[in-house]
């Protein structure tokens, strides 16, 4: 798994790329967390690149929303497709986030 | 029972072996290819679970088999030599919670149940067996 931040004007675009399972979950939580640590308050996470979640992986993804939401911030989600859209939508987790088709979109809301 | 069968340390280290193993079952059962990250999937939640809970803090050994079970099905057997544990008898998770109310985990045996068909868990000679067919043809959702 690959996670490429770009900074922009209201939150923080990380492009996530490649499978996110038990082993690496948390290199997830963890690029989350030091952008959350510099002060910004909305991450948007570009799934299109994503080929693969587990449940570790959510648990990532439902870590860093409950610490943003905390600050009133948001993980924002776009690009779910696939395996990672199905499992999101299996658990109802997918209600819980503001999910967008595409970054684009995801920023504009911003 | 004379089945291909592969027998690794229980850690996260071995998933990608028994993924790797596992995958050339069901290709040779004619699974479909884009059914393949959900059998990932299946494997990797049941192996973190079994290294986690049936033998923390000791180490041990885990045991994946299969046979193929008539076209595009694969039925696959986890076994282990740990403590008594049996994932199926964990509570469903609670999914109309919002937010800052979900609980961070117990999704992954969910995961499991709505992936496959027929699981389930026995414990014979000292061993935790967790078995189950691939793929679920009468999907939950």
């Amino acid at each position: 798994m690959t996670i490429e931040p770009t900074e922009l004007d209201r939150a923080v675009l990380l492009k996530v790329t490649g499978r996110m399972d038990a082993d690496n979950a948390h290199e997830f939580e963890e690029a989350c967390q030091h952008w959350i640590t510099h002060g910004t308050k909305h991450l948007i996470a570009d799934l299109d690149g994503l080929q693969y979640v587990s449940s570790m992986g959510l648990r990532s993804f439902l870590s860093v929303a409950q610490k943003l939401q905390a600050i009133s911030g948001s993980l924002i989600l776009c690009g779910l497709h696939g395996l990672p859209r199905q499992v999101f939508e299996l658990t109802r987790l997918i209600g819980l986030f503001p999910v967008f088709e595409t970054a684009q979109q995801a920023i504009a809301t911003l | 029972m004379d089945l291909p069968r592969l027998t690794l340390p229980a850690s996260a280290e071995s998933i990608t072996a028994f993924r790797e193993f596992v995958r050339q079952g069901a290709a040779a059962a004619g699974i479909a290819s884009e059914d393949m990250e959900r059998l990932d999937l299946v494997l990797e939640e049941i192996l973190i679970n079994v290294a986690r809970y049936a033998y923390t803090p000791e180490k041990g050994l885990v045991e994946v088999a299969y046979a193929r079970e008539g076209p595009g099905r694969l039925r696959v057997e986890i076994g282990d030599w740990g403590r008594v544990f049996n994932p199926l008898e964990a509570d469903p998770p609670d999914l109309s919670r919002g937010l800052m109310d979900r609980p961070i985990g117990g999704l992954g045996v969910f995961l499991v149940r709505s992936m496959v068909e027929s699981i389930d868990y026995r414990r014979e000679d000292s061993r935790n067996i967790l078995s189950f067919t691939f793929p679920n043809l009468a999907p939950t959702s």
